[in-house]
């Protein structure tokens, strides 16, 4: 009994720990207002509500337009490349949002890479007016979208794999025409998976920062941290967050049922017929062809190309950087925080297992939303609880204070990181580990193993793949993050990410591109690592 | 015992060694040249600089919550930022040395923060499309005057800039009239605001507009040929104009310190202050940065003066004033329709 409660306890104060900074976003407004009218706040407020909802329903049409169609096509037929592109299309990945923004936005502007293309093509000329601008609104969207469709792309692949290819049989029986069939079978039949990766894409949408604040966007997430942080209007941002968690936690409980739908669909072992793709011919196969490359081309090609065309021109910026530092800064923070978060995800994994308590589920299912919380908002939802726990608590006890153990240090940028990425690492943990039949476990105790040495020797060795998808997976993210970074880091600290948005905040975007284009080709290097893992053909 | 000495030897190494000598530094103005800068300081005077820099936001949401103890200098790019700071009681008074007082003209400093450079948010005209007739007298209220109507570019009203150069208005014109002014400019712009300041400046060069609203820097930057060879060419397309000059002179701003409440290392962030004063450092800052000395007797960057140096800087609206008139310049934008 007294090994059940240690598990039970540590799992239960892991979720209480995740669960702190959404709670501070709650509670730790009611302090005082600042004289801002309220006329206007009811103006901003619609402005702010009607960008996101704009961005959103943007991101995510693209979203799903690219991912689905890319999964169809190289679900169902055989096509020049189709190898390639099955893992080449989630590459897109590896350029995070921002990155994107700034390779869009250098690319055609006024007088940019579009226009000195055109002007070596043909000479001189007035091209400004024939390139399009891709900035503001439309912008963001782009760059979101072909950062993040990875997402409808993967998961709607998966359950493509999964349904049997009786689907278009069905179709074509049915006297349908390929598109009737796709529309009418084969997406309703991956409507699970399609809704799980749209709610993933939504939450990022909503929560990115970096992007929208490159292109001078005022979305609930920018609008919370300037009238929380500019003008010290806490009611007003608490109002705002309010809409923000609402809408996030919709999107939250509607990913989960999905997942729970999207079970459904995964197949009894040896279920699965090895399936005939439709080979294309001719003008199809073309087509085919050019749309998956178009999207290559758009998601990865393009913003490392307009990168790499920087650091070429500008090798000055290659030199200056100071490249070993940056390296080691990012794999400091990589190995740090994916130790603590597979430690935790498995104590609170198997807490659970063994507890089978109600209260603990509920509590770790409550605990997973700090992924839902916006970085930038939960950075200062953090320093914001740090100090009140400072004040009060340490205060009290006449205790030295805490607060440079916890700000601006490598430990309060992990425990940033772990809130934030504690439910992609106990998630991805928890999926495999239900496969794990509970007969191994009594088995086990039957066998003469304690608790402890079933969890060591039978439970981790069956779980090394999933414990280096989610290591994997957890890098990627730490790569790629900007505001908790931004905000939390210590004194003379600088990231791969921190780097390039300083030179971007600058106006230096020739300059960011080199700490960049780093950040690409590790997070490039990841994905390669685990596209393996992700498209493996029995993931699900 | 033990366990407790292994934890806290990890958690000096997390946190990094502290040293005696030092001075603690939070930067929105994060320049490479700067950090250049700060070696320099440490080689003269021994005293470590330690910089974090980001968004003014958030490092000044980190001053406050670290509430002394940490924080000895706060440097942002712009005087209301400073100001807003000073009124929510986070500066400390101190800046009053004979070497600062000497060095800074009065409106740009006060005893808790400190101007280092100062920026001009200049007009830029195309000089095929706009006749010197129609510049002449050109104030920063007369952008509101309807022959400049569908040919101005300025960027968008949360930019910081542009809410200082507003609240300047707000403070010598009232709000009435800056409300109305906001409204003619909004009718006069060219399209809706979107980009940096170089953008609005490649706008004009690229003929979408004939007149825009941008500082300094963008323009030098383009001219430098870091933004490559065409934007070197597109920024000699356009002409810099100093409004005002009649008046008043040219909205000023400043990048500026602020004594942090609590500091430290208040000695040291003084000395640094006084260094970034010196002529040696001014001359590094305007080299790398494009902005216009603090003190007398250092001379822009080449491209800088080559803008023009014979004019008329605005130095009777206090800085201050920037902050004091924030809300209200957003206001008097947002109001207007101004995106």
């Amino acid at each position: 009994m007294k090994s059940l409660n240690i598990w039970y306890f540590s799992s239960f104060i892991i979720s209480i720990l995740v669960i702190i900074p959404v709670l501070t976003v709650f509670t730790s407004f009611f302090q005082s207002t600042s004289d801002y009218i309220e006329l206007l706040q009811n103006t901003f407020l619609y402005d702010y509500i009607y960008n996101s909802a704009a961005l959103l329903l943007g991101v995510l049409s693209l979203t799903f337009i690219i991912g689905v169609g890319c999964a169809y096509l190289v679900s169902f037929y055989k096509f020049p490349g189709v190898n390639f592109f099955k893992w080449s299309l989630i590459l897109g990945f590896a350029v995070p949002p921002y990155i994107y923004a700034y390779s869009l936005t250098a690319f055609f502007e006024n007088y940019g890479t579009a226009y000195t293309l055109l002007k070596s093509l043909f000479g001189e000329g007035n091209y400004n007016s024939l390139i399009p601008k891709f900035d503001g609104m439309i912008g963001a969207i782009l760059s979101i979208s072909f950062s993040i469709y990875a997402y409808v792309y993967i998961l709607t692949r998966a359950s493509f794999y999964f349904q049997s290819h009786n689907l278009i049989e069905l179709g074509k029986n049915l006297g349908f025409s390929k598109m009737k069939s796709l529309f009418n079978i084969i997406i309703p039949s991956a409507r699970p998976a399609i809704v799980a990766g749209l709610s993933l894409v939504a939450m990022e949408t909503l929560s990115d920062f970096g992007a929208v604040d490159f292109f001078s966007i005022n979305t609930l997430t920018t609008a919370i941290y300037n009238s929380w942080l500019s003008f010290d209007d806490l009611v007003f941002s608490n109002q705002l967050s309010f809409y923000l968690l609402i809408f996030i936690f919709a999107l939250f409980i509607l990913e989960n049922l999905s997942r729970k739908n999207a079970k459904y669909h995964s197949p009894i072992q040896g279920g699965i017929k090895v399936k005939q793709k439709i080979k294309l011919k001719g003008i199809n196969s073309l087509f085919a062809f050019s749309i998956c490359f178009l999207i290559f081309f758009l998601s990865f090609i393009f913003p490392v190309g307009q990168m790499l065309y920087w650091t070429i021109i500008y090798p000055k910026n290659l030199f200056d950087l100071n490249f070993i530092s940056l390296l080691i800064n990012t794999v400091l923070l990589v190995s740090l925080s994916s130790v603590a978060l597979i430690v935790f995800s498995f104590i609170s994994n198997y807490g659970n297992r063994i507890a089978k308590s109600k209260t603990l589920n509920f509590l770790t299912t409550i605990s997973i939303s700090g992924y839902a919380l916006p970085g930038i908002i939960l950075a200062v939802a953090y320093i914001t609880f740090v100090a009140w726990f400072d004040e009060t608590i340490i205060n009290f006890f006449e205790i030295k204070s805490i607060k440079k153990i916890f700000i601006g240090s490598i430990l309060g940028l992990v425990i940033a990181y772990f809130v934030r990425f504690y439910s992609l690492s106990c998630n991805g943990l928890k999926s495999s580990y239900e496969k794990l039949n509970k007969s191994v476990d009594e088995s086990s105790y039957l066998a003469g193993y304690s608790k402890s040495k079933t969890f060591f020797k039978v439970h981790i060795p069956y779980l090394k793949s999933s414990i280096f998808f989610v290591f994997i997976l957890i890098s990627l993210e730490i790569i790629r993050e900007l505001p908790i970074t931004l905000i939390l880091r210590p004194f003379n600290f600088e990231t791969f990410a921190t780097t390039a948005y300083i030179y971007a905040s600058q106006d230096l975007l020739e300059a960011a591109a080199v700490p960049s284009l780093f950040l690409v080709l590790t997070a490039t290097l990841f994905i390669l690592i685990i596209s393996r893992y992700i498209l493996s053909e029995n993931y699900e | 015992m033990k366990l407790l000495n292994t934890i806290a030897i990890i958690f000096s190494l997390l946190l990094g060694s502290a040293f005696a000598n030092e001075v603690n530094v939070y930067s929105a103005r994060h320049y490479d040249s700067d950090i250049q800068l700060y070696q320099k300081f440490t080689a003269k005077t021994g005293i470590k600089v330690n910089v974090v820099s980001g968004k003014s936001g958030a490092l000044e949401k980190r001053i406050i919550e670290e509430d002394g103890g940490t924080a000895d200098l706060y440097i942002t790019a712009d005087a209301g930022r400073l100001g807003a700071f000073k009124s929510k009681g986070m500066l400390q008074g101190g800046l009053t040395s004979d070497a600062i007082k000497s060095a800074v003209p009065k409106n740009f400093r006060s005893s808790h923060w400190v101007g280092i450079a100062k920026r001009a948010r200049i007009v830029y005209y195309a000089p095929e499309r706009v006749t010197g007739a129609e510049l002449t007298g050109l104030t920063y209220e007369s952008l509101a005057d309807p022959k400049w109507n569908g040919r101005l570019v300025i960027r968008k009203s949360n930019n910081i800039y542009n809410q200082s150069l507003v609240a300047s208005l707000i403070k010598n014109n009232g709000k009435k009239s800056t409300e109305a002014w906001a409204e003619g400019v909004v009718t006069n712009m060219a399209r809706t605001p979107k980009g940096n300041d170089r953008a609005q400046i490649m706008a004009v060069a690229a003929g979408e507009a004939d007149i825009a609203v941008a500082n300094t820097y963008y323009l030098a930057l383009m001219l430098s040929g870091k933004k490559g060879a065409e934007q070197q060419e597109a920024a000699k397309k356009v002409k810099p104009f100093f409004p005002n000059q009649d008046g008043r002179g040219t909205h000023m701003n400043i990048s500026g310190a602020g004594l942090v409440k609590g500091a430290p290392n208040k000695a040291n962030a003084i000395a640094l202050v006084e260094f970034l004063l010196s002529k040696e450092a001014q001359q590094h800052i305007v080299n790398n940065t494009f902005e216009y000395p603090m003190i007398a007797g250092v001379s822009p960057h080449e491209l800088v003066v080559n803008m023009g140096l014979d004019f008329k800087q605005d130095l009777k609206t206090s800085v201050k004033s920037y902050g004091k008139n924030q809300a209200a310049a957003v206001a008097a934008m947002t109001g207007a329709g101004w995106k």
